[in-house]
């Protein structure tokens, strides 16, 4: 490619996708916006995904001997109300399609932290054909805490170092998800095949929030919406394969 | 007019900002308990600006919206009904049963938005939640009737009047500790602490029909948490401990009421329903009743 070549532009993106720049806000957005990431930063409620070892790192993070409640950090119990998902040590295939499906679920802003080696790199499971080695390929992580396993004061720290993020308003993985939907989807669509889809739209939620970006919407969410055309009604032979995916319709 | 509309006004706004305080009282004392620091003093506030200042939130429908204007809307409106220092109100026009009759709205409401949400934990929530209503009602039904029977009559502010007047002595806790102690046990009911906490149950139904409130709905919910604390603690005030003569009196009150019920209730487990509808008709109802026998007595 010589240096007198354009770039192609895409240029038909809704006008939603643009991002006003932080000089353009007013005054008064600029002062709500601070007060909103400072309150964002100092009120955190945690989902636990608590299906490695990691869990058990979190009762004395929680409880009376380092009480996390003094910096704001609660644990919650469903997805809908959590700001925090915790990924707590190894994740297999099957519980990846959960991770995912609660995380969806989840109203931003979120964040996403993965504990321990497992989620980095797949830690001592990483010749295993089951688990997953980088938990950032599937959904955006906004910090990673190191170890096997990371002691509570290790979990104190990412958990201050996030809110710092966030009170500096950089804490945006979770925008990632909606710019980047393609390339999510088509790593997830790796792993678990073609007819993997979840309840939630994230291309129209993108489209409404305003967060379309060049790679919200690609290949891979075309095979999304060809299987949108499918209902019910339709004959039985256009169904997708069963048992691949435990959503796939009956 | 210009009074009554700034008693509309002041009146569920200084509900919501004590609320804040009994809300912050609640979780300090809770960790206090549990030998931990607590949250810091403005945690109330962070955690409702930030669910207001969520970018996504869903929706299940209108029923969904509506319910949130019924649980904000019915707790305003018991507001408006409650005498405080100073401030009346609309509560020469209604009188207690008005006021019960509004205390149930907010649960309706709820049950309504949870059913559109077609979340089984939601249902069994609110299922659960109208059930410990049937529960707590029973005693609190007979307890007011008590109070009706003992004051001569239902508006709250002739209630708070006659108890003013006499000092200490005619408050209704010394004229009646049976109902004043059935009471106590009703509101604890009411403000669905633990052991009669069975519609939240965080480990076992996921808060129940909170569960799929997300965002701005989960704010609204934390709001209307401030309103419940107030109303069930004013409530009891102007029942049974004299009611406000002045700020700096009334509000410790009020405190310490919330705070018998926070402090009680991290010592207990969980209830099964059928275990709490039992108990609720078995002991507040019979101590209210021989307190009502009492009231019936002495009044003839």
């Amino acid at each position: 490619m010589t240096g007198s070549e354009k770039v192609p532009v895409v240029t038909d993106q809704p006008e939603t996708c643009r991002v006003a720049d932080a000089e353009e806000k007013s005054l008064l957005r600029k002062v709500m916006d601070n007060f909103a990431d400072h309150c964002r930063s100092r009120s955190l409620f945690v989902l636990h995904y608590c299906t490695g070892c990691g869990a058990i790192e979190l009762p004395p993070t929680i409880t009376s001997r380092f009480d996390m409640e003094r910096v704001g950090v609660s644990p919650m119990v469903t997805p809908r109300q959590a700001d925090l998902l915790l990924i707590t040590g190894y994740l297999s295939v099957k519980t990846l399609k959960r991770v995912i499906l609660s995380y969806e679920q989840m109203q931003a802003p979120k964040y996403v932290v993965g504990f321990g080696s497992c989620t980095i790199n797949g830690g001592m499971y990483w010749n295993s054909y089951a688990t997953v080695k980088r938990l950032d390929q599937y959904i955006p992580v906004d910090s990673y805490i190191a170890g096997c396993m990371p002691r509570p004061e290790a979990i104190q720290q990412v958990f201050l170092d996030l809110m710092a993020k966030i009170d500096a308003g950089k804490a945006t993985a979770w925008q990632d998800y909606y710019l980047n939907y393609d390339a999510y989807l088509g790593r997830q669509m790796n792993l678990f095949g073609q007819d993997w889809h979840t309840p939630t739209d994230v291309v129209a939620e993108a489209k409404h929030y305003g967060y379309v970006g060049n790679g919200t919407t690609g290949e891979h969410t075309a095979l999304l919406d060809q299987r949108a055309t499918w209902s019910l009604d339709t004959v039985p032979e256009l169904y997708p394969a069963r048992g691949r995916n435990e959503r796939s319709r009956p | 007019m210009l009074e009554l509309f700034a008693d509309l006004v002041l009146m569920p706004l200084i509900a919501f900002l004590f609320g804040l305080v009994l809300v912050l009282m609640a979780r300090r004392v809770r960790a206090k308990i549990e030998r931990r620091v607590g949250p810091p003093v403005l945690q109330p506030i962070y955690d409702i600006v930030k669910l207001y200042a969520k970018k996504t939130q869903i929706s299940h429908g209108l029923m969904h919206d509506v319910s949130i204007m019924m649980l904000l809307g019915g707790f305003i409106t018991a507001e408006i009904f409650l005498p405080v220092p100073g401030l009346d109100g609309l509560a020469a026009e209604g009188d207690l049963v008005t006021l019960v009759y509004i205390m149930m709205v907010p649960m309706l409401g709820l049950a309504l938005g949870v059913g559109s949400c077609a979340n089984p934990n939601g249902s069994i929530g609110i299922s659960r939640a109208l059930t410990s209503m049937l529960a707590y009602d029973v005693p609190f039904v007979v307890v007011i009737a008590g109070a009706l029977i003992h004051y001569g009559s239902s508006n709250l502010i002739d209630v708070v009047r006659i108890q003013q007047e006499g000092g200490v002595s005619t408050w209704g806790v010394t004229t009646m500790p049976l109902l004043a102690f059935a009471g106590l046990i009703a509101m604890h009911g009411m403000l669905g602490k633990e052991p009669f906490e069975l519609y939240i149950a965080p480990a076992e139904i996921a808060t129940g029909p909170m569960v799929e409130m997300s965002g701005k709905y989960m704010g609204a919910l934390f709001v209307m948490q401030c309103f419940q604390f107030y109303t069930v603690g004013v409530l009891y005030v102007t029942m049974f401990l004299g009611g406000g003569e002045m700020w700096l009196t009334f509000l410790p009150k009020v405190a310490a009421v919330i705070f018998i019920s926070v402090a009680i209730t991290n010592v207990f487990g969980r209830y099964k329903t059928e275990d709490v509808i039992r108990w609720m008709w078995r002991w507040p109802t019979a101590i209210g009743l021989v307190g009502l026998a009492f009231v019936m007595l002495k009044v003839n």
